[in-house]
């Protein structure tokens, strides 16, 4: 009896055992934070391709906490120093052409950014839109040691997401492998993939990933990481607007 | 005795080359027909863009706060009491309806557009456009309703359709962005696309909420008579001390333009075609006075005065100018019977929704234009006849009888 008592116990802790381990929240949000600490330095290449031309360029960038953000272009020389500031909800771009900060709409936030397949909106994601989706483990699999977590992500009937669907593959360190933008007919329009993970800057991340125009297919935009540093001490003037057009 | 004489014998010299006078009865006829039957479809246009002007969410008076035009957001509203009524007799009214009106942006899965939020009492807005236009889906129920209403044209720039959801960002009361995912309730299919584009819809305490605000932005009243609106406006204008109170011609100024502009182009019109008739009419009337050299010098042998002979020219061509146009006005009224219903000018819809003009023109009578044609042309009549006339008293009786 008592055994048997015992048994069931350990069953009924096994079960919420499995359950606490796979937090979709909280998995999400760390992986949402995986590239970003406390603080960072980045250095990156982007490659934005085109069915009939290419282009590299490379860029600069710092974050600190979940809010504030500075990237700057530093090659090819016709777009070194374009930089893009984010302050909390905020965006303004820099020109040093026309030597002008401008403060993005709202509704430009769905655009592309510097002609890429990434819009402000990717680039500002953070933890808080993840109030507006209902998310749930859809396939968990085994692969390399891994265990690799499929998560649907379904926005609200008010959320302000156009989407039907956002699907992420989230490896169990908490690296994104996939995300994929559905449509509302629950057709794909949209897919993140990283291509190359590896440890940078002590951290297990993707290094190379790409963003694919799925109704485009030879269309897609590559971001591979050179160099990062988490945890680096940064000036509070650094994520000003006037450190934006003063190109430090 | 002399009026009399005067008059028999106009009538005589007109019966007397009947067939030539028939052609100049013709002449000021179809003349008059095409000026009066033109007025109609120039009153109808005019008209027709006045409605499109009121019906664009306008209405005959408008009532926003100070400042809202030039800045159109929610910080720029007004406050109602909860019973409101507007100040203007029930019977003068058509009705009214309070609204926000601000700009937003609009997302779909694949576009983002700007347009016009409008949050609405859907019972009251039978009075601008959206109250009549063909839905597909469903149309908005109640203030409450948290839906969209979107036009056809929208939706097909957006890539999405009746049932989606689509994401509305826009400016709340304290300044800062409002989101909110809305699903499309139905597509309206508004005269042009130019409205369809602008315009989405959404309840009016719905859109409160979102915005956290209690307030409106406008009041949007219609006449039944346009012309009243003056009065209504100065009634208004006491009632809303510290707001705006506007008509539709201070709101639409291109529309009100134009709408001054077809005042003049009736004129205009007018002046084309009837001083091309003129010189018939004055080539006719010395052509039957150069006929009648004779006789005119007999008459004025036996003692007709000179001025008897000019009085009998100007009558002679006035007659033959009433005719013409009664027979024209006639035609004109014909004409206006048969097109009464409408001219679709569908071929052209589009350049015609940039002018603001309905794509079904439907022509307006109006009493005054008929009989400002008459007047106008009867006036015309009198001064065609002075030249033909003076060349009349110039007869010198005697070199006349000699010929």
């Amino acid at each position: 009896m008592k055994y048997r008592l015992i048994v069931l116990l350990s069953l009924v802790f096994a079960a919420t055992g499995l359950r606490a381990e796979i937090d979709v929240v909280d998995l999400v949000t760390r992986s949402i934070d995986q590239t970003r600490g406390l603080s960072s330095y980045a250095e990156m290449t982007m490659v934005v391709k085109r069915p009939t031309w290419e282009r590299t360029s490379s860029l600069i960038g710092w974050t600190r906490g979940r809010e504030d953000a500075l990237i700057r272009f530093t090659a090819p020389a016709r777009d070194a120093g374009n930089a893009l500031l984010k302050q909390g909800e905020k965006m303004w771009t820099f020109n040093p052409k026309i030597n002008r900060n401008i403060r993005l709409p709202n509704s430009m936030m769905s655009q592309s950014w510097a002609g890429s397949d990434f819009s402000y909106n990717d680039l500002s994601r953070s933890d808080k839109w993840l109030r507006h989706y209902e998310l749930t483990l859809t396939n968990t699999e085994a692969e390399d040691g891994h265990e690799i977590y499929t998560i649907e992500a379904i926005p609200y009937e008010d959320a302000p997401v156009v989407w039907g669907k956002e699907e992420m593959v989230i490896r169990d360190d908490y690296v994104l492998i996939a995300l994929t933008y559905y449509d509302q007919e629950m057709v794909p329009v949209k897919q993140m993939k990283s291509l190359e993970i590896g440890e940078l800057g002590g951290r297990m991340m993707a290094t190379r990933m790409r963003m694919l125009e799925l109704e485009e297919p030879d269309q897609y935009t590559e971001l591979v990481y050179q160099e990062i540093d988490f945890d680096v001490e940064l000036e509070d003037r650094m994520f000003t607007v006037f450190a934006l057009k003063s190109a430090r | 005795m002399s009026f009399k004489l005067v008059w028999q014998l106009s009538i005589r010299n007109i019966l007397r080359h009947r067939r030539r006078n028939l052609m100049l009865f013709a002449a000021i006829a179809v003349a008059v027909t095409g000026v009066s039957s033109m007025n109609t479809l120039i009153r109808g246009m005019q008209y027709g863009m006045m409605d499109t002007a009121v019906e664009n969410m306008t209405g005959h008076i408008k009532i926003h706060a100070p400042g809202y035009r030039d800045d159109p957001n929610i910080q720029k509203g007004f406050a109602l009491d909860e019973d409101f009524e507007p100040p203007v007799p029930a019977e003068d009214m058509l009705g009214w309806a309070a609204r926000i009106r601000i700009p937003a942006v609009i997302m779909s899965e694949r576009e983002t557009r700007g347009v016009q939020i409008v949050g609405v009492d859907p019972s009251a807005e039978a009075i601008s456009f959206i109250g009549d236009v063909p839905i597909e889906g469903d149309g908005l129920e109640s203030t409450d309703d948290g839906r969209i209403l979107i036009g056809r044209e929208l939706a097909i720039q957006l890539e999405t359709e009746v049932g989606r959801r689509i994401v509305v960002i826009t400016q709340g009361i304290d300044g800062r962005n409002r989101e909110k995912g809305y699903r499309i309730v139905g597509t309206y299919d508004a005269e042009g696309t130019a409205l369809e584009k602008m315009y989405v819809f959404t309840g009016l305490s719905s859109l409160q909420g979102l915005l956290d605000s209690e307030d409106v932005t406008e009041v949007s009243i219609r006449l039944v008579d346009e012309p009243k609106r003056l009065t209504f406006k100065q009634l208004l204008v006491g009632f809303f001390s510290e707001l705006a109170v506007m008509d539709w011609l201070e709101l639409e100024p291109m529309a009100a333009a134009m709408f001054i502009f077809a005042d003049s182009v009736i004129y205009i019109w007018f002046a084309l075609m009837m001083s091309a008739l003129t010189f018939g009419l004055i080539n006719t009337l010395i052509t039957s006075v150069m006929e009648r050299v004779k006789e005119l010098g007999m008459v004025r042998a036996l003692g007709m005065p000179k001025r008897m002979v000019l009085i009998q020219v100007v009558v002679e061509s006035t007659i033959i100018m009433a005719v013409g146009v009664v027979i024209g006005l006639i035609g004109g009224y014909l004409v206006f019977l048969t097109i009464e219903d409408g001219i679709n000018l569908g071929a052209f819809a589009e350049g015609m929704e940039m002018a603001g003009i309905a794509s079904v023109l439907v022509p307006v009578l109006r009493w005054d234009d008929f009989i400002l044609v008459a007047w106008l042309s009867l006036l015309l009549g009198i001064l065609a006849s002075l030249y033909p006339a003076w060349r009349a008293v110039k007869v010198q009786p005697l070199e006349a009888m000699r010929r």
